[in-house]
């Protein structure tokens, strides 16, 4: 999804109103309980939030310039992988064999195998539609954020096809853009 | 309030930018050696080996080259052609000034002037004295493909080479090009 982007992909950008501000808190607290106690320090009360809309639905979340967040349309927020790396925890994880990080370095969607494999690993309680992050095998951070097609009990059975859609991976246009001004 | 679980640092390579651990799925993990070396040693044991039997040495002097020099000699095959993610290569852009007439409402014209900051021209100071210069609006515009360039109105092709070349010494007239029924024609 962040193949290409660069901040000429951004359309507009606003600071947004106190309601919409507290919109954009509660639904990331609610999605990332474990964000909690940081969400403060993250999202300040009285720093401006601002929200860069960029083509093809797609929101960012910026404080003080620097994306932590995004979603498309009116889909649940996720951190950016600089994010997630601060605070690994927050996101249910999904590990992928060590074959398979090429691929998903290069932008390819996860697929059922690569999970499965003996160098993968699965969160049962995974739900489809469902934010995760992607670790891999013997590595320590994340190397994506994917979005479940499939429960993670799908995965396991049908082991076919498409497990997570790729929406955000290390090296990719939105990893690069560290500020936006 | 719950304790605040404190931020995991992350160890960033300085080279490629990845967590150090993916420098080896990154795109130049050659690049990134030398500073691995250094800085995340026990990450790529096998990496360490190798250099301390022979070429510390190198190692290092390799690190200051890429640190400082990365565009001089030490490796201009691959500076070239610079390899994008997907396989594709990209040639590296070459520094010149492309000046194009464009012509609106018949005897009116704009005259864009492409390029300029390659050269380590001020964009917005440069568009000042075109304007000066020519008595004439003159502006920084963002152009078709995420360029930023310069709109004088009028016609002003015709002295603005000199006019370049004698604000802007580091410009060569050779580096000068002119866009003529959609062609590349050097001014010079």
């Amino acid at each position: 999804m962040f193949k290409k982007f660069s901040s000429e992909d951004v359309s507009a950008q606003n600071q947004v109103k106190a309601s919409v501000q507290r919109r954009i808190r509660q639904s990331i607290a609610d999605e990332y309980p474990g964000l909690e106690p940081v969400l403060d320090d993250l999202l300040p009360k009285k720093a401006p939030l601002i929200v860069a809309k960029c083509q093809n639905h797609l929101n960012l979340v910026l404080v003080n310039n620097v994306p932590l967040f995004f979603n498309i349309r009116d889909g649940p927020y996720m951190p950016t992988l600089r994010l997630l790396h601060q605070y690994p925890n927050i996101m249910k994880k999904l590990q992928v064999d060590r074959g398979a990080i090429k691929f998903v370095l290069a932008g390819a969607n996860v697929m059922c195998p690569g999970l499965t494999s003996p160098g993968g690993a699965l969160d049962n309680e995974v739900e489809a539609e469902t934010p995760v992050a992607i670790m891999a095998e013997g590595k320590q951070h994340a190397l994506a954020i994917g979005f479940t097609k499939m429960s993670a009990k799908d995965i396991k059975t049908i082991n076919k096809g498409i497990g997570v859609d790729n929406m955000h991976y290390l090296n990719d246009g939105l990893w690069k853009m560290e500020r936006l001004d | 309030m719950a304790e605040k679980p404190q931020p995991v640092r992350v160890l960033y390579c300085a080279v490629c930018t990845l967590p150090a651990e993916y420098c080896e799925f990154g795109p130049d993990f050659e690049k990134c050696k030398p500073w691995l070396i250094q800085n995340a040693p026990d990450l790529y044991p096998d990496l360490t080996k190798e250099s301390s039997t022979k070429d510390v040495d190198k190692v290092t002097e390799q690190l200051q080259s890429t640190g400082i020099a990365s565009t001089a000699s030490s490796a201009p095959k691959e500076e070239a052609v610079k390899r994008l993610p997907g396989g594709k290569m990209k040639k590296k852009e070459k520094a010149e000034v492309v000046i194009e007439k464009v012509v609106r409402n018949k005897r009116k014209c704009i005259t864009t002037v492409k390029g300029l900051d390659l050269f380590g021209v001020k964009l917005s100071d440069a568009s000042k004295k075109l304007g000066k210069k020519f008595a004439t609006g003159a502006s920084v515009v963002k152009g078709p493909t995420e360029k930023e360039q310069i709109d004088v109105q009028g016609d002003i092709s015709y002295d603005i080479v000199d006019f370049i070349t004698e604000t802007w010494r580091d410009v060569p007239e050779t580096a000068i090009f002119f866009i003529e029924d959609g062609k590349k024609v050097p001014a010079a």
